[in-house]
């Protein structure tokens, strides 16, 4: 069971293929606490010495060495095309620098599996009438690649409530 | 004969100052753009936390900051302290926004280009190309003392921008563009800020509220596409700007893929959209040509050749104009 939910971080086990592993995680203790000891690796990569030196620097190389795409496949997508592409997408998340960050995507991705049906649709508003001289879905978009200093956290496109 | 000299003295005093003058104004410039530098660097390179507050025309918000550089790496965490608790984490470049809407939280995935303090990229040569920039009054901000420098457009093709640069950390404290008429559009300043000195990553993580659910924004971006285009192809820029990202995304509300190509000077980012439509009928006109700002925002959009060209950001309304005016399609 350890071995699989460290598979499933290392994306050797799809997460669709681990909708079993990820409900018994949610109910089970022992995976609760497999869970609980990734977090403690996790405080030890940030720097915590409970383990040697040497152990550190090697997970940190072999991490160094293997990129990974942190978000999960979506069980829809078809493989060929997301292979053929792969390489293509830019910004591929390495787990090496901070697992902290990486664990908690990690764990709401397994939660999105959950909720995958209720996928978020982009809600636009009518609150704010000025700003919809500028069509949202545009707005939107230019916002998500390529954002302004402030739009980072005020967004122009206002979301319903 | 002693008038000759020293008139010849004087002559030549004179156009020692007038060298020196010129020499100055030249090395002041120079100066300037080397604080200008040196804020694009202490930005990425500097660990700190504080308090900054971004104000655009219409809200003003609260962010929280912690950035740290490891000497390898960049993290920072941004927690929006008004209103939903939005965060910003970012691991050199890799941005991922964890953001609360109807009830949920949505995790978005970004790459960042300009995050505050962080707005002016490494290499300056081509805001150089675009802009001009002056030092001003040594001001007082965040309680740090701070060289104010004006970064002004050579055309009117862009918009201005004040910088506040702490004078001991080279860090950018504030930043405020205003628009052709010098008035404000957007700011955004520290108003507390103190150096880290720690290597411990443990506030690295969003605060995980246990009572929503989390998920992943809808991928937007089908392909990121570097391919050179089949049907249309972009003459005549407008001076300074240049290509800097061209994709296939999903637009809401569209059918199809729509083109999303990016254009940027350096500091102004502007998106091109292109995409097919239908031929008009009685029911569904052509689309009226629009041009309109709101905010720092100017959108244009046009029907060229059935297309739909659609150009947005925040720039004047000439820039946007330009840029839809440049994209030409193969017969």
């Amino acid at each position: 069971m350890s071995e699989q939910i460290s598979a499933l971080m290392d994306e050797e086990i799809a997460v669709e293929d681990a909708a079993h592993l990820i409900s018994s995680m949610q109910s089970s203790k022992q995976s609760a606490d497999a869970w609980s000891q990734y977090n403690l690796i996790g405080d030890v990569m940030r720097g915590n010495q409970l383990l040697s030196k040497d152990f550190k620097q090697n997970l940190m190389l072999k991490l160094d060495q293997e990129p990974t795409v942190l978000a999960p496949k979506s069980a829809q997508s078809n493989a060929e095309k997301v292979a053929g592409l792969k390489d293509k997408l830019p910004a591929k998340w390495s787990i090496a620098a901070s697992v902290a960050a990486v664990m908690v995507v990690g764990w709401m991705a397994m939660h999105q599996v959950q909720s995958e049906n209720e996928a978020p649709a982009i809600e636009m508003a009518q609150a704010d009438v000025v700003e919809q001289a500028i069509p949202n879905e545009y707005m939107a978009a230019h916002q998500s690649s390529a954002p302004s200093a402030t739009s980072y956290y005020i967004q122009s496109v206002s979301y319903a409530e | 004969m002693k008038h000759f000299v020293l008139a010849g003295s004087f002559a030549s005093a004179s156009l020692i100052a007038a060298l020196l003058t010129s020499f100055n104004v030249w090395s002041s410039e120079q100066d300037s753009w080397q604080v200008l530098q040196k804020a694009a660097i202490a930005a990425r390179a500097l660990s700190y936390k504080g308090v900054f507050v971004c104000q655009s025309a219409k809200q003003i918000k609260s962010v929280e900051i912690t950035h740290l550089y490891d000497g390898q790496h960049e993290f920072a965490r941004n927690v929006v302290l008004d209103g939903a608790p939005r965060e910003v984490l970012n691991q050199s470049g890799n941005v991922v926004i964890y953001n609360p809407r109807n009830g949920k939280i949505v995790i978005e995935k970004r790459r960042a280009q300009n995050m505050f303090p962080a707005i002016l990229p490494t290499d300056l040569n081509s805001i150089k190309a675009s802009y001009s920039l002056r030092s001003g009054e040594i001001e007082r901000i965040a309680g740090r003392t701070a060289q104010m420098l004006v970064l002004e457009p050579k055309d009117n093709l862009r918009y201005s921008y004040r910088f506040w640069i702490d004078t001991e950390y080279g860090l950018l404290l504030k930043s405020v563009m205003f628009n052709n008429r010098n008035e404000t559009l957007e700011s955004i300043g520290f108003n507390q800020l103190a150096l880290m000195n720690t290597v411990e990553l443990d506030w690295f993580k969003p605060k995980i509220d246990h009572n929503k659910s989390y998920v992943m924004e809808q991928e937007q971006e089908l392909i990121a596409d570097a391919g050179s285009p089949i049907d249309w192809e972009i003459k005549a820029l407008p001076p300074g700007y240049r290509k800097v990202d061209q994709m296939m995304r999903k637009v809401q509300g569209k059918s199809g893929p729509v083109t999303h190509v990016i254009f940027s000077d350096g500091l102004a980012f502007v998106s091109l959209f292109i995409e097919h439509v239908a031929k008009p009928t009685k029911e569904k006109p052509t689309p009226k040509n629009v041009l309109t700002t709101t905010g720092n925002t100017s959108f244009y959009a046009n029907v060229n050749s059935g297309h739909l060209v659609t150009v947005m950001g925040d720039v004047p309304e000439a820039t946007v104009v330009q840029i839809a005016n440049a994209v030409v399609f193969k017969k």
